[in-house]
């Protein structure tokens, strides 16, 4: 439990304070009720004794009525305090789960590329935003009612034998089996365990049967034949009924025993004559018993749910440190360096793989500075890796790739970021204005300078779309973007950019005919005078590049100019016949009958 | 009492039902709670006021007293948590069931995974609260009653010393409702905000890094997530008052019922056994009402939630009478349809798809091509004309009876995580295994599946993950091979493809669409090029329809289209 809380202090180490004054608080609470009780025995005292010499109480009182407005002042002060501890510990609470969260960006940011390959992009976040939510609902009510758990049972006997030996071992009877009873309930871990899985695997199947909702329609796939979401739900359902009722029996004896302590209490009382031989001192003890009891069985239930509590933040922390770990694993480190000299791009004996899979081995392949170059190649190739390994975004398992003389990986963040451009297949624009989307390429342009690109990146035609021209925020009402439209909006990005090296991976078969040229001759302005790698997928396109990469597993298969390849009758010409007759194909080329 | 239960939780039928007997026995097992107090009151007549009665007595009446809490206790356990389990397992395959009625614009309207999860963590808060909540709080709620008439029936003035102060708790609470639903809204619209935030970053990642403006979101998420906790602490420091107040009011009752009771027994009014009694009462009620404060502030707090369950059980489902459709010429007439208020996609279409052809629609992105497929396929209603398949307005037509004649291959191919083979077999769940590996080999997904693992019977993880996209899209293709609908609706089946699947698909489409009514999107235009009809669509309407040679002089869309596409074509870097 220590190591719990220890872990949830370092990450709201501003606010320990607080976690200090909520246990205090919970303290004061707890001792505030436990002097209620005995003002409430001492009340019982004075109306069953009224002869009792005043000096009974560790105050002497004139009335029953001053005892009883201490007593009731003590427990709303208890109640007071408790409730001050639980805003402390909540406020603790919500510190943590900002900070989780925080602790979440901060992962996010810094993630490595190969993280984003392998996770969807909904999962992480349900990952963070639920786990730190649930650290935060956990804590908020663990603290203090672990607090008072342990305190008050102990307090509450110690008063039971300050009132009589026999109470105090009446109560230390039932304390032990009421424990004894519970044992056989909480604290199953694997229960919970069970519990959370199947939880897990039920949201997941529902995002499954959502997603896939279109097919699920059109197919008639009904609940019940949708196998996978209807199983998950009953066996979350048979197996928290199960647990449940496993845990009858201890409950209900519980429950029995604590409501009920005076009915098995009473033969004794009745048949021992012992305890009758001073009636009024039984009665006083008979009733406290039946109000010491009513404490601790709601103390009782407090320690039920505290397992629970544990468990979610152990579990919920655990699982947002395991993200973090993921996040970072495969990081790349960036150097110092800042002057970038242009250069050609080598690659010297490259190893890279996602996982176990390889994809390049001990690969070597130079670029020259100012050509282009088209990668082309089969899906799983190797090219896309290509041009990913010279953004520099991906840790290398051996080998070096170097710019000119130095190596990609003594460079500074910043330093490739301004150098080398990308322009993605499926680029997204942040909800901002378009020239915000533009500008944020390189931070001292002038407005002329974001106009200028947007303009040779053939983004007029869009602008001239809305009224508010560069200024239309995208995400906003009635704005809408096509992919073809977004590419060239990402190319005008790194027109402004005017980095030395462009990569530019061709949207495969752009979605957008009208704006397919538009996109090309944007890629043209782009394209002077830098290093261009690109990813082809328009075959057509491509006979006049300085050079062709023909990718095959991992391999430059075939290289040379488009003339050149298409004369050896290789891999390279079996690709553009078929992307010719892919392309001369229509539908309805045979009459339907 | 039933339909209350069900209009106040969105619970079904039966779960209301249920909940019903669970209330009436945890009402039983209140009542019987206060028995071991009568007992000791019992007790207490002898000890304090000599009033004593055979010893036998006493122990009869204790081991009745337990046996009967024994088995009170055990009946309300066991209602309970069957009426909670039974119930949340059909709530959640109702909620499913009430999902797949529910026209597509409805997904389209709400993020699809968000609203997935939501709804199913929604039920397993309603099952807390249905466990924890809802039986406590009613059965409390009419032992109160009872137990309120029999204290003042006993002695006015203490009994009311009981009563009061808590009637004035549960008001106070019932005050405060509006106030912490509103908080509690606002706490969610913050949350919300805060996941979109995530979500866009996450999605916007390879921009993020390649801009190099890592810091810059680090730093404005961080500001937004402490001013969302600002708003949750104002928001909970609130409802904390209310706690204090309400308890406030409990503890008053204790005070009340001291001095009364000390006053009327000082005045010799009543005997010293009242003032315990009344005294034992009052805090057995105040432990009793401090529990049931959670509950309600439970009950609160899951509103928010009840409302979303009870909002997606009241869209509007596409309904219709089931139909035997014999023919399938499908004719579009003045359609109008937009997806909010504010952006209108289609204004006014006219068109007709006939059996036996290929029709297909072209014309700018976002012009409305897909869309018309969807309204088409009744995945969307239609705002305004009229859609017509044998002569039947397809609204009146069952989804059911629609569905068995469409087969649709999707631009976004959408499968399961499930087996190769029982993907392929969605499309027609009667199919024998033979018909499937049939399939399977129309669609040219042979090659690939034999080189599986464990060939058909493979998993392919969360939306084929496992698979190329071209593969994928070969398996949706099976899907529709082995349904074998009259209606073929082709949505840019191949726009994430590689030259080398493309053209095997291809081959395999020519055997699909054979003697069907087939509706196709093609990007690329020449593919469309022979085609029976094509549809010109612009700004919302049809530009104009006919053969390729037709509009290339008629239509001014048509025409800049295929110019692009050539100029494309020929580009050379």
């Amino acid at each position: 439990m220590f190591k719990l809380y220890r872990k949830l202090i370092s990450y709201v180490p501003e606010k320990t304070y607080l976690l200090g004054l909520t246990v205090l608080l919970s303290v004061l609470s707890t001792l505030a009720q436990v002097g209620a009780m005995y003002y409430l025995y001492i009340f019982l005292n004075k109306l069953i004794f009224p002869d009792l010499p005043k000096t009974t109480g560790i105050f002497s009182f004139d009335s029953a009525a001053e005892v009883a407005s201490v007593l009731v002042g003590l427990m709303f002060f208890g109640a007071i305090c408790y409730t001050l501890s639980v805003m402390c510990s909540h406020s603790f609470a919500f510190r943590l789960e900002t900070n989780m969260r925080k602790y979440g960006i901060d992962g996010l940011t810094r993630a490595s590329h190969k993280f984003f390959d392998r996770n969807e992009s909904g999962k992480i976040r349900k990952l963070i935003d639920d786990n730190a939510a649930l650290t935060h609902s956990a804590v908020a009510h663990l603290i203090p009612d672990n607090t008072g758990a342990m305190l008050m049972p102990i307090l509450i006997i110690a008063l039971a034998f300050a009132i009589s030996i026999r109470l105090g071992i009446t109560m230390i009877i039932f304390t032990i089996i009421i424990l004894i009873i519970l044992k056989n309930m909480i604290g199953e871990k694997k229960f919970m365990e069970f519990y959370q899985n199947s939880l897990d695997k039920m949201s997941a199947e529902t995002v499954e049967y959502v997603r896939g909702m279109q097919v699920v329609k059109i197919f008639n796939v009904d609940v019940i034949s949708y196998k996978s979401l209807y199983e998950a739900i009953k066996t979350y359902g048979k197996y928290a009924y199960e647990y449940s009722m496993s845990c009858r029996r201890p409950y209900v004896l519980f429950q029995v025993i604590s409501f009920g302590i005076i009915a098995f209490i009473t033969p004794i009382v009745v048949l021992v004559p012992q305890f009758t031989r001073n009636p009024g001192s039984a009665a006083v003890e008979l009733t406290m018993l039946l109000f010491l009891t009513g404490v601790i069985y709601v103390y009782i239930m407090k320690i039920m749910y505290i397992s629970m509590f544990m468990f979610q933040a152990q579990t919920a922390v655990n699982k947002l440190e395991t993200l973090y770990d993921e996040m970072q694993e495969d990081k790349v480190s960036y150097g110092t360096r800042t002057d970038f000299c242009p250069g050609d791009i080598r690659f010297e004996h490259v190893d890279f793989s996602y996982g176990d899979i390889p994809v390049l081995n001990d690969f070597s392949l130079d670029f020259k500075q100012g050509k282009t170059y088209a990668l082309v190649g089969e899906s799983g190739s190797g090219k896309s890796t290509i041009a990913k390994l010279i953004s520099g975004f991906y840790p290398l398992n051996a080998g070096r790739i170097l710019i000119g003389d130095t190596e990609l990986s003594e460079y500074s963040r910043d330093t490739i970021v301004k150098n080398i451009a990308m322009v993605f297949q499926n680029p997204q624009l942040f909800k901002k204005s378009i020239y915000e989307n533009v500008a944020m390429a390189r931070k001292n342009a002038t407005g002329e300078e974001v106009l200028k690109a947007l303009e040779l990146a053939g983004c007029n035609d869009i602008l001239s779309k809305f009224p508010d021209r560069e200024k239309t925020v995208i995400g906003t009402e009635g704005v809408y973007l096509s992919g073809g439209e977004k590419q060239r909006v990402a190319i005008a990005r790194a027109i402004l950019k005017d980095a030395p090296i462009v990569i530019f991976d061709e949207a495969s078969a752009s979605v957008d005919p009208e704006s397919e040229h538009e996109l090309q001759k944007a890629f043209a302005n782009l394209m002077k005078g830098k290093t261009v790698i690109m990813i082809a997928h328009r075959l057509s396109s491509i006979t006049n590049v300085d050079e062709i990469f023909v990718m095959d597993k991992g391999k430059v298969a075939e290289r040379g100019t488009h003339k050149e390849l298409m004369g050896r009758g290789g891999i390279y010409k079996g690709l553009q016949t078929m992307y010719r007759e892919a392309n001369d194909w229509r539908v309805s080329d045979e009459k339907l009958a | 009492m039933k339909n209350w239960l069900k209009e106040k939780f969105a619970l079904t039928d039966q779960g209301a039902k249920d909940l019903v007997v669970a209330s009436r026995n945890t009402f039983f097992s209140y009542m019987w709670n206060m028995v071991p107090a009568m007992v000791l009151m019992f007790l207490l007549d002898w000890l304090v006021m000599g009033h004593g009665v055979n010893k036998w007595i006493y122990v009869g009446i204790s081991v009745i007293t337990v046996v009967i809490m024994y088995i009170l206790m055990n009946i309300e356990y066991k209602s309970l948590y069957t009426a909670t389990y039974k119930e949340s397992e059909n709530l959640r395959i109702d909620i499913a069931r009430t999902m797949r009625e529910l026209p597509l614009s409805y997904f389209s309207k709400h993020n699809v995974s968000d609203l997935a999860q939501t709804i199913m963590s929604d039920v397993t808060a309603i099952e807390h609260a249905m466990s924890h909540a809802v039986a406590k709080t009613i059965g409390f709620s009419f032992f109160f009653v009872v137990i309120s008439v029999m204290l003042i029936a006993g002695n006015w003035q203490l009994g009311l010393a009981v009563v009061l102060p808590l009637v004035l708790c549960v008001i106070s609470i019932f005050l405060s409702r509006n106030i912490q639903r509103k908080y509690n809204k606002k706490y969610y619209d913050v949350l919300r905000e805060s996941s979109d935030n995530f979500q866009e970053t996450i999605e916007l990642q390879q921009e993020i890094q390649s801009l190099g403006m890592a810091d810059e979101v680090n730093a404005s998420m961080k500001k937004k997530i402490e001013d969302a906790e600002k708003i949750h602490i104002k928001g909970e420091g609130l409802s904390a008052v209310f706690m204090v107040v309400a308890n406030a009011f409990l503890y008053l009752s204790l005070v009340v019922v001291i001095i009364v009771g000390v006053t009327l027994f000082s005045q010799n009014r009543i005997s010293l056994l009242y003032v315990i009694g009344y005294l034992l009462a009052a805090i057995k009620v105040k432990e009793g009402a401090e529990a049931i404060n959670m509950a309600v502030f439970e009950l609160i707090y899951i509103n928010s939630m009840v409302t979303r369950v009870k909002e997606l059980r009241n869209t509007e489902t596409q309904k219709g009478e089931d139909t035997d459709l014999k023919t399938f010429d499908i004719e579009v007439s003045h359609v109008g349809f937009s997806y909010d208020e504010d952006t209108r996609i289609l204004s006014d279409v006219s068109f007709t798809a006939k059996q036996g052809e290929v029709t297909a629609l072209v014309g700018r992105s976002g012009c409305g091509k897909t869309t018309m497929l969807r309204l088409m396929s009744r995945l969307y209603d239609y705002d305004s004309g009229s859609i017509k398949i044998d002569g039947k307005d397809i609204k009146e037509i069952s989804t059911e009876s629609l569905f068995k004649n469409v087969s649709i291959v999707f631009q976004d191919v959408v499968l399961f995580n499930a087996s190769v083979k029982e993907n392929i077999r969605m499309g027609r769940n009667d199919a024998t295994d033979e018909e499937v590996l049939e399939a399977a080999r129309l669609a040219g997904c042979e090659d690939f599946v034999s080189k599986l693992e464990m060939g058909y019977e493979t998993k392919i993880g969360e939306n084929g993950a496992a698979l190329s996209g071209g593969e994928r899209q070969r398996i949706s293709i099976a899907r529709a091979f082995l349904k074998d609908a009259p209606i073929i609706i082709l949505d840019e089946i191949a726009a994430s493809l590689d030259v080398g699947n493309e053209k095997k698909i291809q081959d395999s489409l020519k055997v699909l669409t054979r003697g069907k009514t087939v509706v196709i999107i093609s990007h690329r235009l020449k593919s469309v090029e022979k085609v029976n009809k094509i549809v010109v669509l612009e700004g919302g309407r049809v530009e104009a329809e006919g053969k390729h040679s037709d509009l290339i002089s008629k239509s001014k869309t048509y025409r800049s289209l295929v110019e692009n596409a050539k100029l494309a074509e020929e580009f050379c870097y």
